[in-house]
């Protein structure tokens, strides 16, 4: 299973049995306080466990230290120095948290240790121009552009606004509304922010019903989704209102809580498990046997396009190992990594990073799709709407 | 001159229960007052009224020409009133000499934030403390425990401490609860020559709760006897010793005919 | 190691007997050259941060170690003092001169407001309504966006003086270890006046200490206040400190459990035991970095451990050492202990 899977992928992976063969260190700081978060980490082990019996990498193995930064900044700085300083790793991971990624790419950058982040939208990131920093995932303004766009051009102008008060709702659903405002010149006709742990939107959905928009846009977690859509119906919001939702709305929990109400929602994602490339099929029936996860999601799947990413580039740099040589074995990781093009794995679209420290260069992933639900409950379906691959210098 | 102490007319109820009624109440300068009363007759209330602990429900505290009635406990103590606890109310965590220390408490000439500066001018003074306080400890005879948390004490070391957190206050008045309750007699005499030192010594006047009748017949000037909260005599202890009222309310219900006789002679 | 403690005390029992500020210039000079001897920049990054946990803790002991209110507000101070430098740094450009002052005198005054319910409030009552506080602050930050909601403040510019930036850990530690050293200091100096006498006494029975002329509100206030200044001020020098990054997930609960188990272990109403706290809880926090599932369990294990068999915590066993060679001192002083009579008055008769 697992070699078919690294089959899949390009990659230059092959045990040269060179000479000397050294350790490449890799410090990942992850969260991993939820249940999938632990999966993930464990899936990133097994890879590169999986490297190291395959031969290693140009004969080196790779040895991985994880830590748990529990999605606090505090933590995943400490995490970052004690790489950085104390155990002299070639490469960083981390973070799978906005709030932690950002800071410690400060601390990559001054310690000028290459780090490459596996889920961490906040476009801000790469925005501080660091030389050191390589993003996988989509950043945040090109899920703004894909769904303002789609909205735009195929529903209408017409949006009410709802979101709940957690980071990544906020940040996707005012960065939507400023899309709208920038690019279309539209206001919302809408917009409310719920409170922590509210359960009941009725109130605003009942205000919205009465404006009759063309379409309600909801950012939140995946339970918050699923109530917001079960209770549009309830004040009786008709269907031909097109409902979209935060790219939360890709969980598995989503379609099973809200039943037939998910329906013709759609949201953008990075990748969807409903993905029919054998890739994604492949991948995803080997995570769900593997570690028991029923909805493969993004986290996942951007994890699994790191670790080839740092295979590929890891492998093309030329690496001494020497202890004396460490900074010159990070400039060279980082270079081969800023050298990777084209890459094609589960991301919707290629990954290609490129040498200059800006947002155009290390935000590599701007292929997002749209995913829409055709079917609730249990057995849910859902197809993909749209696929599209953002100008790199779209939303800067 | 008029009294020094002077409540008028002191009312407190608990709910239903009225604790005090219509006391009056009046303590010349330098007198050793006595005030008696079976259990539950409201002389610790009493007691926790005039030292502002509980709010009067009416009447007036007058001490010293100034009104006290519902004053704050440290505004009482302030005024030159100090008092002790029958169950202590010890600072046990803290040092023999730090208890005495806060009895100083308002006489500190430093404000509050001042101590940063831990030399100069605080630290003058607070030697100028120690030294005063280590002669109040000498005073009681607990020099030698100055840094010793007061748990480590006896129960008679702590009587003696009360009575120094008392003086190192330097009142006018000290209304003293029960100095003397657990103690053994030879302790007990100890404890009452003491607090008959100080007195001299600072020219206090004092008033006594006490169950140990001896110790308030021998010891006081005049005596009070509240039952019920209301004050159902006062006098020399002679008159006291006499009077039908007490002897039948207070004396008679605790005590047989035999043992009422052997406490008032004694 | 008794003996070793015992040489501590009589060596800094001299010093003070020259001049009181000397043990801490001694220590000031000890310090000073540590970043020297450390194996990388991680381990100078724990030292200062350390230093502010010490800080911290300093604050959290004087109002509940001293003063024995029973506050869990202490983070959300602390958060707000962070955050004050943040807004005072990213949105008006600040200096951090500036910024430390202010700081400090917001968490003061939110001080205040955390310390108000204490005078009608003990115990657990007053633990709910200062948590009731915390949770306030720390979901207000994630909401307002003006704060940078859940996203966070980033860019806090490192301090500046005359034109020398302190740009890494090395640097900044010339900040932060004379600051800590400095509020320790002022800790020590302030609980051993008539200010401190006053908080125990507030502490150990405020009935008796009102009869006894203490103004209990007014010194719970300034307890709650004094503790904010700590707060504010390591809130401060965190937000400045590289990467110069706040968020309201380093402010929750969880934190104040850290800060309440340096404070516990290292013993409560003790100020050394508190510094000694922070650095154990800190470098063992470290240490277990990657057992990170059962951290807070040993955490937690730990605080009901301590309070069960150990309630006055490593400092306090320290303390015990002193107080029992002092009784022993003045049993062999006294002969009344030994006849069981309770005063000197016979003696002096």
């Amino acid at each position: 299973m697992k070699k078919s899977l690294n089959c899949l992928v390009i990659a230059g992976v092959l045990a040269a049995g060179s000479a000397w063969a050294g350790e490449i260190r890799i410090g990942a700081t992850m969260r991993m306080i939820s249940e999938n978060g632990q999966k993930y980490g464990e899936m990133m082990q097994d890879e590169f466990a999986a490297i190291n019996e395959s031969g290693g990498i140009n004969g080196h193995t790779v040895k991985l230290i994880l830590l748990n930064d529990e999605c606090k900044s505090d933590k995943g700085v400490a995490n970052a120095n004690k790489f950085a300083y104390q155990d002299n790793v070639h490469l960083i991971i981390g973070s799978t948290c906005s709030s932690v990624s950002l800071p410690i790419v400060d601390v990559t950058a001054q310690a000028e240790v290459p780090q490459i982040i596996p889920h961490s939208t906040n476009d801000q990131i790469t925005r501080k121009n660091s030389a050191w920093v390589f993003r996988v995932p989509i950043s945040s303004r090109y899920y703004k552009g894909v769904v303002s766009k789609y909205l735009h051009d195929k529903v209408g102008d017409q949006i009410a606004y709802v979101y709940a008060s957690d980071a990544a709702a906020m940040s996707e659903t005012q960065g939507l509304i400023q899309q709208m405002r920038d690019v279309y010149g539209v206001e919302p006709v809408y917009e409310a922010q719920t409170q922590e742990k509210e359960i009941d939107f009725r109130s605003h959905l009942v205000t919205i019903k009465d404006l009759n928009p063309d379409a309600i846009f909801f950012g939140g977690l995946q339970e918050p989704i699923a109530r917001f859509l079960v209770q549009s119906y309830e004040v009786g919001i008709p269907a031909s209102v097109v409902r979209a939702a935060g790219s939360a709305a890709s969980n598995a929990p989503v379609p099973k809580l809200a039943g037939d109400a998910v329906k013709g929602v759609f949201f953008s994602a990075a990748y969807s498990d409903s993905d029919d490339r054998p890739i994604a099929q492949l991948f995803n029936s080997y995570v769900r046997s593997r570690y028991g996860i029923k909805g493969v999601d993004h986290d996942f799947s951007q994890a699994y396009d790191l670790i080839r990413i740092v295979e590929i580039a890891l492998g093309n740099a030329d690496l001494s190992l020497e202890d004396d040589d460490l900074a010159a074995d990070r400039t060279a990781i980082r270079d081969a990594i800023a050298n990777v093009q084209g890459y094609e794995g589960l991301a919707s679209g290629p990954i290609s990073f490129c040498a200059d420290p800006t947002p155009e260069c290390r935000d590599g992933n701007r292929t997002p799709v749209l995913i829409q639900y055709l079917e609730g409950g249990e057995d849910f379906k859902v197809g993909i709407l749209d696929r599209v691959t953002m100008p790199v210098e779209f939303g800067l | 001159m008029g009294p020094m102490l002077e409540v008028k007319g002191l009312n407190k109820s608990f709910g239903g229960l009225r604790a005090i009624r219509d006391v009056d109440f009046a303590v010349r300068e330098g007198e050793i007052r006595g005030l008696i009363g079976p259990n539950g007759s409201g002389k610790s209330t009493f007691f926790n009224l005039l030292s502002g602990v509980y709010a009067v429900d009416s009447g007036t505290v007058v001490f010293d020409g100034r009104d006290l009635t519902n004053s704050e406990p440290h505004e009482v103590a302030a005024a030159g009133i100090a008092r002790t606890f029958q169950l202590l109310r010890m600072f046990t965590e803290m040092t023999v000499l730090e208890n005495v220390m806060i009895g100083y408490h308002n006489h500190v000439k430093y404000g509050a934030l001042a101590g940063v500066f831990g030399f100069g001018r605080v630290a003058s003074e607070e030697k100028i403390i120690r030294d005063e306080m280590m002669e109040v400890l000498a005073f009681i005879g607990l020099e030698d425990f100055a840094s010793i948390p007061a748990s480590e004490l006896s129960i008679g070391q702590r009587r003696l401490l009360a009575l120094g957190r008392a003086m190192a206050m330097k009142p006018k008045l000290l209304l003293l609860d029960e100095p003397a309750a657990g103690l053994s007699p030879v302790n007990v005499d100890n404890i009452m020559l003491i607090i008959l030192r100080m007195k001299e010594k600072f020219n206090l006047t004092v008033v006594i709760v006490e169950h140990i009748l001896k110790v308030v017949m021998e010891t006081c000037d005049r005596i009070s006897v509240l039952d019920h909260g209301v004050k159902i005599a006062e006098g020399v202890p002679s008159e006291i010793r006499d009077d039908e009222a007490v002897v039948e309310a207070y004396l008679g219900r605790e005590m047989d005919d035999e043992e009422v006789k052997r406490a008032i002679s004694a | 190691m008794l003996t070793l403690i015992d040489g501590i005390e009589a060596f800094i029992g001299r010093l003070k007997a020259i001049h009181p500020l000397l043990p801490w210039l001694v220590a000031l000079l000890l310090l000073l050259p540590v970043p020297h001897f450390t194996a990388n920049n991680y381990q100078v990054y724990l030292i200062n941060f350390i230093c502010i946990m010490i800080i911290l803790a300093t604050g959290l002991n004087i109002v509940k170690g001293f003063a024995g209110q029973v506050t869990v507000g202490h983070v959300a101070l602390y958060a707000i003092g962070a955050y004050t430098s943040a807004v005072l740094s990213t949105k008006f450009g600040m200096p951090f001169y500036v910024n430390l002052p202010v700081s400090i005198l917001a968490a003061m005054i939110f001080g205040v407001l955390v310390g108000l319910p204490s005078f009608r409030l003990e115990g657990a009552y007053l633990a709910l309504a200062t948590l009731a506080f915390a949770q306030a602050v720390e979901v207000y930050i994630r909401v307002t966006n003006y704060l940078g909601a859940a996203s966070g403040i980033g860019g806090i510019k490192p301090p500046e003086f005359f034109g020398f930036t302190l740009r890494n850990y090395d640097e900044y530690y010339y900040l932060v270890m004379p600051i800590m050293l400095l509020a320790v200091y002022a800790s020590f100096a302030i609980l051993r006046s008539a200010t401190g006498r006053a908080f125990m006494a507030v502490r150990e029975d405020p009935i008796s200490a009102a009869s006894m002329g203490v103004n209990v509100r007014r010194y719970k206030l300034i307890a709650f206040v004094m503790s904010a200044f700590y707060a504010g001020l390591a809130g401060s020098l965190y937000a400045h400190m590289l990467p110069g990054y706040v968020h309201p997930n380093n402010f929750t609960v969880i934190e104040m459990v850290t800060v309440l188990l340096m404070v516990v272990l290292g013993g409560i109403g003790n100020i050394w035991g508190g510094i000694i706290g922070a650095i154990i809880v800190t470098i063992v926090a470290d240490i277990t970095r990657e057992y990170y599932f059962y951290q807070l369990l040993l955490f937690g294990a730990v605080i009901v451990g301590t309070v069960l068999f150990m309630p006055k915590g490593i400092g306090g066993i320290i303390d015990r050492y002193f107080v029992n060679r002092r009784f022993v001192a003045a049993r062999e002083l006294t002969a009344v202990a030994k006849r069981g009579v309770v005063g000197s008055a016979s003696r002096e008769e």
